[in-house]
């Protein structure tokens, strides 16, 4: 083999190594930096690129899609002393491949180490329930401090959420019971509600009711002496014909009414079939001494027509006892 | 071995160049299509020329360095003709020219405005919260706004 051999063939050794270090096609997503000798100087987009070789080297390959870390889990002590267990995630994308390179050492770390101190601060200033209830304002809080901290590095940070907020089991616990008392206390003022509302109902019930009674009774009362004014009415009217008609006629006749229904009434006394012995009161006397008066009237009205009788009776005909009174029914 | 490759003459060119374009397909990215098509040609060539081995190995060598150039034309023309999406991993370029509303005022110069449910951090001239400025200019993540 002569020196040209050698030569020719370490040539092409060089030459395709010298490519291989001059050519870089970085892919899309990613961002190269290159440096000479060993400082930065460019950044190498997607695509095709031809770097100096010898000269140039690639330092570092920056991610530059949108990358989401999961911040371990950490305690937290809350305002009121609660220690709560809580982990999240962190989404961040790379702007700016040169700083994310070279003005951090371990980005990963310092975003996972920023945010965990940062979850710190923000929850250790809230109440448990806050914490509990508050997610969105704690993101925000955690995002607003946290993108604004990792600027220099060429990042953003899009948004960074809460995962799990775990409080310990006996406050679960006691939170649990809390809960069921609220929704015991819920029912059972709801249900002593409703037994107010129903009595109140049945009172206004029974209240209309009564009232509706007492109406009523009003009416009759006020029908029933209507009723009474009539019939009084009636009596006075009835009692004014009838003594108009004694008025006209004579008072022979009233006796002869009372005498006929004071008969009747006897009658009907002796009638009775368990009365064997009549208890009669000593006015009843007096009425008795009416039927004298009852003679007197017969008396009176046949001694007074004897005369005219006897002639009838010559005659052959009936003797004339006067015009007949009209006749007299008491409303009851 | 070395009996086999030169009785093969030239044709070892040739073969040489279809294994670097399989590899190259087995490997994206890496440029050995280049090497395989400078294989090729001085495949080609030394079937019309009567070369030594030597200067078909630096020839070689030649025609692989002067692809580079040529290559990159190709690549360069290809990424202008058909970028369909220009703003792929460069989401603040996509901003430029978009209004949005200030949710903290921009105090000396720096404030902040809501995107995409996110907080963007932006610069420009001291303006109050809600008031509308407009995207003008964008460099990696800090928005440059003007108001409207």
């Amino acid at each position: 083999m002569t020196g040209f051999d050698i030569f020719a063939i370490a040539f092409v050794l060089l030459v395709i190594v010298t490519l291989f270090a001059g050519v870089k096609t970085v892919p899309q997503g990613f961002d190269w930096t290159i440096e000479r000798f060993g400082k930065f100087t460019r950044t190498l987009s997607p695509g095709l690129n031809i770097i100096v070789p010898y000269f140039d080297r690639v330092g570092r390959k920056m991610n530059m899609m949108e990358q989401v870390i999961s911040i371990p889990e950490q305690e937290v002590i809350t305002k009121d002393n609660a220690t709560v267990t809580v982990d999240g995630v962190a989404f961040f994308q790379v702007f700016d491949a040169a700083k994310a390179s070279y003005e951090v050492s371990d980005l990963n770390q310092a975003i996972i180490v920023l945010t965990m101190t940062n979850i710190r601060s923000v929850m250790g200033a809230m109440d448990l329930d806050q914490v509990l209830s508050h997610r969105d304002e704690i993101n925000e809080r955690l995002l607003r401090v946290v993108d604004a901290a990792v600027s220099p590095w060429g990042i953003k940070v899009n948004r960074i959420e809460i995962k799990d907020i775990v409080p310990p089991a006996d406050l679960v616990e006691a939170m649990g019971r809390q809960m069921k008392a609220e929704r015991v206390k819920r029912a059972d003022i709801l249900q002593a509600e409703g037994q107010r509302q129903s009595e109140i109902l049945r009172a206004e019930g029974a209240k209309q009711g009564q009232i509706l009674q007492a109406e009523g009774r009003k009416e009759a009362a006020f029908r029933d002496a209507e009723a009474r004014e009539r019939s009084a009415e009636a009596e006075a009217k009835a009692t004014q014909m009838v003594s108009e008609a004694i008025a006209k006629g004579d008072v022979a006749a009233l006796n002869y009414f009372i005498a006929d229904k004071y008969i009747k009434a006897f009658g009907q006394l002796a009638d009775s079939p368990n009365q064997k012995i009549v208890m009669l009161p000593i006015e009843a006397m007096s009425i008795l001494g009416s039927l004298a008066g009852i003679g007197e009237i017969a008396k009176a009205t046949f001694g007074e027509s004897s005369a005219s009788a006897q002639a009838a009776a010559r005659r052959g005909s009936v003797p004339n006892t006067g015009p007949t009174p009209p006749p007299f029914t008491p409303r009851p | 071995m070395t009996e086999m490759f030169t009785s093969l003459g030239t044709w070892n060119w040739l073969i040489f160049g279809f294994v670097l374009m399989a590899l190259e397909l087995l490997a994206p990215g890496v440029f050995m299509f280049w090497l395989g098509l400078a294989a090729l040609l001085v495949g080609l060539l030394s079937f019309a020329i009567d070369l030594s081995w030597q200067t078909q190995l630096l020839m070689f060598a030649v025609f692989a360095v002067a692809a580079v150039p040529l290559w990159r034309r190709v690549a360069l023309s290809h990424k202008s003709a058909s970028q369909s999406n220009p703003f792929l991993n460069k989401r603040t370029d996509a901003l430029v020219g978009r209004v949005f509303t200030l949710e903290k005022p921009i105090i000396d110069g720096a404030g902040t405005v809501r995107i995409d449910d996110t907080i963007w951090r932006v610069a420009g001239p001291d303006a109050p919260a809600g008031s509308r400025v407009r995207v003008v200019q964008a460099d990696g993540a800090s928005l440059t706004v003007a108001a409207v």
